[in-house]
């Protein structure tokens, strides 16, 4: 192959490289009005009024809107419509927008957004899901405060730990991260030249946008009009709305271009965060490593709004025995509303939560029965063949074993590093292994992607795909894969991206999805177009279409090798755009609502990392020294972006096992919230497993957000091996570590 | 009161009167409408609007525009050479695939011009050290550290 399976550089880097790229905050506009959003400092309250009066005196300010200027249905959300842009008679976290602001400078805006006055009338307010689920807690919503619950059986636990030698049951906890993209929240609106009501900002769909907008508008489809701009990270935190309904709302009343941009402690008090997990595990096996059952309780936080609250419950349970052969299997995972921070999307929807847990079962079964933590997971690795736990048999493409073979190598040298630590008394050192499954795309849902390429009788080839880029590479890997397909370096085909105006819906840049279903819909287009040319190339010249085909961007004969001809060339003699169209829908099935029961993936990445961790024994500080991540990709397209997607996602797991920690109330900025800098990070070694897909776009899965998954349980459980006491509460932060320590002093191990 | 400030911008004399409040990274941004220069945190502590004053990386966010009187800035903009060549560091950041979202990539640019310049041939200990002020959350900074030290073997 020659465009797929090459680490390019990305398409975008030259103007990033030269700072122009245009950002949210970056975008140019004459003269616009500047918005400002005024936020509930209530956690729970009626509103009971709202007083502008003052606050329009302001000079400068052009207009006040609350929710009654919403012309549609003030609900938004991805599964659960219950997020109101403005709220308009009750706020449920502090932080919630209440009414925007429009001025002429953003000087005026703020001032105003001080002088708006809400006078509240305070409801009890909910802090944590157990005291959200009492009989007597205040209702968050009217439905009630469990969002969901969701079960998964297979085979029967009971009987599964009866046959158990080794009973292992503890308690997990996560709390709520930050993405900390460093890109703030911005964009611009305006009406564009066809009287959309346009907005352009950074997001990670900009079909879903759309669709909210003109139902939050009442306007039609084709009344608005969404634009990524270059976005500065995602992580899923531009999954949900964030500046687009503001933006959309007051160019809708006021015809005039309006700017946004969110302050970057607005960023963190208002973006959507990470589930807190509460994890109950017990783990059944017998002594040689063999799991027979496990039985798991979760408990979730949403917070004030559902957002992914539904996802990250049903694909938590469903992840729930990792990448391992179960027979019997028992889960209950509930989410829940409360009055804390709205938690949504974050790189891995729950399962690196999950993952923590199961992870750490398995180690704790490892020591407890002396297995090497290798090869117990290697007698446990699901194989092609085995039916996961929701009955799901796995056809093809399931690299946990070689993930871990691969990586064993490693440990044994790791072990070896370990011997020299006596030199310093104080440091303990530790290895600690960890694996991963992760289901790419929705769970159990249609979410099919679009794309089309087209060729111009002048010779321009334009290849249209709506997913956003936010930052990982999926345009050069679009055109890799039209390249591929058609012979022609990327250079020659100009890509039109995440714009509704020209592109059709590719879904969400989300649950590692955009390679294998936006990658299969390009890779469709560009067949698609490839038949069409054999077919004009046939009727141009009278060949028949079984002696042609498309090579390095000709139309070449099998008989007559003479015949030669630029697809270019073919389209400038039709003299009409010939377009090629695609689509691609993973083949799944619903879950049933009782047993769990179905297809909720067409596939699964896998991986297994190591990492090397020293701990201070004093101070409690961990080190991560090194990590070995071995990921089975299907195919890289990109191996260069699959690389970076790894070491990014260790750095990011390593921050979520050592030292991010949102709290509520109190984490405000960069200033409080530490995430991994240069001096944090591990050296990584990356390792590429290429168990090909045969649904995949060349064999490909996915890897975004399977990168950071067995990071931090690797962590962990290197700490463990360090200290010989275990962290079940993250992040282990100086405190729990040496907390932990010196429990160990004081019952000997 | 409004002042007269004077200072050079990647080698070019600017004079312009401004607010004495503003800080350096809202002359550049808003009133130069010189978007390279990124805001992230706005408090000092990412390093997306690192800029270089007389060759010292500086977070011109917290920097007081009226300090850089008659100093030199250099930003992104300034950093292509006269033909129109990339900076040796740009290059190295596009071949090591340092860059993904890039919203850190500019701050980051100027660390490591402002650590080579001071330093050409620094260990891998003072290339994290010398970027530590820049956080990136896409990368991992690995292949950042990795360009920086391409290009310090280069010299």
């Amino acid at each position: 192959m020659k465009y797929v399976g090459i680490g390019i550089p990305n398409v975008d880097v030259l103007e990033k490289v030269l700072g122009q790229a245009r950002y949210g905050a970056d975008l140019p506009s004459e003269s616009p009005l500047h918005l400002k959003v005024v936020r509930s400092t209530k956690p729970h309250a009626k509103i009971v009024e709202i007083l502008t009066e003052e606050a329009l005196c302001i000079s400068g300010v052009e207009r006040i809107f609350t929710a009654k200027d919403i012309p549609g249905r003030n609900l938004v959300g991805t599964i659960t419509k219950d997020q109101p842009v403005l709220a308009s008679d009750r706020v449920r976290y502090v932080g919630e927008a209440v009414a925007l602001i429009a001025a002429e400078n953003p000087e005026a805006s703020e001032e105003a957004a001080k002088k708006v006055i809400v006078i509240y009338e305070d409801l009890p307010h909910v802090t944590s899901p157990e005291e959200a689920l009492s009989i007597d807690a205040p209702l968050i919503h009217e439905k009630g405060n469990l969002l969901l619950e969701f079960h998964l059986r297979k085979g029967d636990v009971q009987t599964g730990f009866k046959e158990a030698e080794v009973i292992i049951e503890e308690t997990y906890t996560t709390t709520w991260v930050d993405h900390a993209y460093l890109e703030p929240d911005a964009g611009l609106g305006y009406i564009d030249e066809e009287g959309r009501v346009t907005v352009i900002c950074p997001t990670q769909n900009v079909h879903y946008d759309q669709k909210e907008i003109a139902s939050l508008l009442s306007l039609p489809l084709e009344k608005v009009r969404i634009i990524q701009s270059t976005t500065g990270g995602g992580f899923g935190g531009r999954l949900d709305l964030t500046v687009q309904g503001f933006l959309a709302l007051a160019t809708f009343h006021l015809k005039r271009p309006v700017k946004l941009i969110y302050t970057p402690e607005e960023v963190f008090q208002v973006i959507s965060k990470r589930h807190p997990l509460k994890i109950r595990y017990k783990s059944g096996a017998k002594k040689d490593g063999t799991l027979t059952a496990v039985e798991v309780d979760i408990l979730g936080d949403t917070g004030a709004y559902a957002s992914y609250g539904p996802t990250v419950c049903i694909r938590s349970a469903i992840h729930a025995t990792g990448p391992y052969k179960v027979p019997n299997v028992k889960v209950r995972s509930r989410m829940v509303y409360t009055n804390n921070p709205w938690s949504g999307a974050m790189r891995g929807f729950g399962v690196p939560q999950i993952a923590f847990a199961h992870e750490s079962q398995m180690d704790i079964l490892a020591r407890v029965l002396e297995i090497d933590p290798i090869e117990i997971r290697l007698r446990n690795a699901l194989q092609v063949g085995y039916e996961t736990a929701t009955g799901q048999p796995l056809m093809a493409s399931v690299g946990i074993g070689e993930t871990l073979k691969k990586i064993r190598i490693f440990t044994e040298e790791a072990r070896g590093g370990r011997k020299d630590e006596s030199r310093e008394p104080k440091i303990k050192r530790g290895i600690g292994v960890s694996s991963m499954w992760y289901g790419i795309g929705y769970t159990g849902i249609a979410n099919p992607s679009t794309a089309q390429i087209e060729i111009h009788p002048e010779g321009e080839i334009r290849l249209f795909t709506g997913v956003a880029d936010i930052g990982q590479g999926s345009n050069t890997i679009a055109l890799q894969i039209a390249s591929e397909t058609l012979g022609l370096p990327p250079d020659e085909i100009q890509l039109i991206h995440a714009d509704t105006g020209f592109t059709t819906d590719a879904g969400p840049t989300a649950a590692s999805r955009q390679t294998y279903i936006s990658g299969n819909a390009i890779l469709r287009a560009s067949k698609d177009l490839e038949r069409k040319m054999i077919k004009e190339a046939s009727r141009l010249f009278g060949i028949g279409e079984n002696d042609l085909f498309l090579e390095e961007g000709k139309i070449k004969s099998r008989r007559a090798p003479r015949i030669s001809i630029p697809i270019k060339e073919i389209a400038k003699r039709c003299g009409t755009v010939i377009r090629g169209e695609g689509t691609f829908d993973p083949e799944t099935t619903p879950l049933d609502p009782e047993t769990g029961k179905g297809v909720p993936y067409a596939t699964y990445a896998f991986a297994t990392h190591v990492a090397e961790v020293e701990v201070d024994m004093e101070t409690g500080k961990v080190k991560v020294n090194r990590v070995i991540a071995c990921h089975d990709v299907g195919k890289a397209i990109n191996p260069k972006n699959v690389i970076g997607q790894i070491i990014g996602g260790v750095a990011m797991g390593t921050g979520f096992a050592l030292m991010e920690e949102f709290i509520p109330g109190k984490t405000t900025s960069f200033v409080n919230y530490l995430i991994p800098t240069s001096k944090d990070v591990p050296e990584v070694i990356p390792i590429i497993v290429e168990d090909k897909e045969p649904t995949g776009p060349f064999g490909a899965k996915g890897v975004g957000e399977c990168a950071l998954i067995a990071t931090a349980p690797a962590i962990i459980n290197g700490i463990a091996d360090a200290i010989g006491k275990r962290i079940y509460r993250l992040p282990a932060s100086l405190e729990r570590v040496l907390e932990a320590i010196q429990k160990r002093k004081m019952k000997s191990p | 009161m409004k002042k007269i400030l004077h200072f050079i911008l990647n080698g070019e004399p600017v004079e312009m009167e401004i607010e004495p409040h503003l800080t350096l990274l809202q002359v550049l941004r808003d009133r130069l409408e010189m978007t390279g220069t990124k805001e992230g945190c706005g408090m000092g502590e990412c390093g997306a609007c690192t800029v270089l004053l007389d060759g010292k990386s500086v977070n011109s966010c917290i920097y007081p525009a009226l300090e850089v009187e008659g100093r030199n800035v250099t930003t992104i903009e300034g950093l292509m050479n006269s033909r129109g060549n990339l900076h040796p560091i740009q290059k190295a950041f596009i071949e090591h695939g340092a860059i993904q979202c890039g919203f850190c990539t500019p701050g980051m640019i100027l660390s490591a011009k402002a650590l080579l310049d001071e330093n050409p041939h620094p260990t891998e200990e003072e290339i994290r050290n010398g970027i530590a002020g820049n956080i990136c959350r896409c990368t991992g900074y690995l292949q950042i550290i990795q360009a920086i030290k391409a290009v310090s073997q280069k010299t």
